[in-house]
């Protein structure tokens, strides 16, 4: 049973549309999700995912019955992970007064155990419209993507070099305007240094690259 | 079952913002969890729990809040620079004494916060209170330990000179305060580590291969271009 149509289980919905299994044809989150919507695919030989989303991420959906019913849910959990499908897996997972007890525990298997995503909703309205936002929400721009920072470094070298005791701002673009770099300004012998920022201060630049740090090792 | 009798204290590094009003967090985790905590400036309220890892905490409330977004993206934004794994505890908001608790009203930009760190490989971690959190806090810890990954240098770095240089490496590029921590203690001096190979900065900065790269570039990196025409830059900053 698990060997069947396993090209399904990497199923992408397009754009506006869930695939879910037949199963959910007459429940409320799906009602909800078509009102808020949502076009619904149904498809019976999609795996242990609950649902497949048109951002690459698919859904397990934990039930308040699942986690009081006791332990199969877990077992499900377990292949779900093992499937090895390039979406991305997450969990949700009812939280009511009856669950409750039991979520940390649940939530510690689900998230440090087997380092899936897991979601907390109330029941399957919340979850209808946490779904439809991702549904909706794909294409939008994602304000939390990682912009590469600025490549300038010039700054950076100059900020540090201003944390050598005794280096101001002055000392330290003069410093770098004779040697470029880190690596080499650590490396200047003082006779070197002092032409530009005096005996006293050459002397305590080198010092303080060469003194030992390290304790004791 | 996970605290076994063998595995030595979990060791966390702690901002001191997260002191204010964290007091009940910070008990919890040194007597019910024997982790040993140092607090320090980090540049952020948040935990170090790993080598690698950094940890936040929000409340449910935070995020659900449009005015929010942007400082948490950009929070969220820097830590992922400095860690290769970042955790939000999204702990549930306290109800005043006396106050009937009202129930969490989810908006769709609390959705759209979820779903938009979600993607970006932030693991989110729920807390009903402190004690949860303290809790989810040093089982990351320990998870983390488990791993090979815990800190394992002393979480002080004691005399004067040391402490300048810890802030010297804190001044490199992508090096958090465990990195530069590790660096402190396993380099006998600072000109040890800028002349050492990308091997052993990694090595002595329990840090990623691609982070040591970028320290060792940037030790080397020479920088004549913005210097000859820029005289004022030495008055800023």
């Amino acid at each position: 049973m698990e060997s069947k149509a396993p090209s399904l289980l990497n199923a992408v919905p397009p754009y506006g549309h869930v695939i879910t299994s037949e199963k959910w044809r007459n429940s409320s989150l799906i009602q909800s999700l078509k009102g808020g919507g949502v076009n619904i695919l149904f498809e019976n030989e999609l795996g242990v995912a609950d649902f497949h989303l048109p951002n690459k991420s698919c859904i397990l959906y934990v039930s308040e019955c699942d986690i009081i019913a006791g332990n199969s849910y877990k077992r499900k959990l377990v292949r779900y992970r093992n499937t090895s499908s390039s979406f991305q897996e997450l969990v949700l997972v009812e939280k009511t007064r009856l669950s409750e007890q039991n979520f940390s525990a649940v939530q510690k298997f689900v998230v440090l155990d087997l380092g899936l995503t897991l979601l907390p909703v109330s029941g399957q309205t919340e979850a209808s419209q946490l779904i439809s936002q991702i549904v909706h929400g794909e294409g939008r721009e994602n304000p939390f993507r990682r912009r590469s920072s600025s490549r300038l470094l010039d700054p950076k070298v100059l900020v540090l070099v201003q944390r050598v005791p005794g280096v101001g701002g002055v000392k330290a673009l003069a410093l770098l305007q004779e040697f470029s770099s880190v690596h080499q300004l650590c490396n200047a012998a003082p006779h070197e240094l002092e032409p530009i920022v005096g005996q006293a201060t050459a002397q305590q630049i080198h010092s303080f690259f060469h003194k030992a740090t390290a304790a004791g090792t | 079952q996970s605290s076994s009798v063998s595995a030595p204290p979990v060791c966390i590094l702690v901002d001191s913002r997260c002191l204010s009003g964290g007091s009940e967090l910070m008990t919890s985790l040194r007597q019910r969890h024997a982790a040993t905590l140092h607090v320090c400036s980090l540049d952020g309220s948040y935990f170090i729990v790993s080598n690698r890892t950094a940890v936040e905490k929000h409340s449910q409330s935070d995020l659900a809040a449009m005015q929010n977004r942007k400082r948490l993206a950009e929070r969220v934004n820097s830590l992922q620079g400095l860690f290769e794994r970042v955790c939000l505890i999204v702990e549930k908001d306290r109800s005043k004494p006396g106050e009937a608790s009202r129930p969490f009203q989810r908006t769709r930009c609390y959705d759209s916060t979820l779903t938009a760190l979600v993607s970006t490989g932030v693991r989110l971690l729920w807390s009903d209170g402190a004690e949860q959190s303290a809790g989810l806090l040093a089982d990351l810890a320990r998870l983390e330990q488990r791993k090979g990954q815990a800190i394992s240098v002393p979480l002080e770095v004691k005399g004067s000179h040391r402490q300048q240089a810890l802030q010297l490496y804190l001044g490199l590029p992508s090096v958090s305060y465990v990195h530069a921590l590790s660096l402190s203690h396993n380099f006998s001096s600072i000109a040890q580590l800028i002349n050492s190979s990308i091997e052993a900065i990694q090595k002595g900065g329990s840090m990623s291969r691609s982070r040591a790269e970028e320290i060792y570039r940037f030790l080397r990196y020479s920088c004549d271009s913005f210097m000859m025409n820029s005289s004022t830059a030495g008055k800023s900053s």
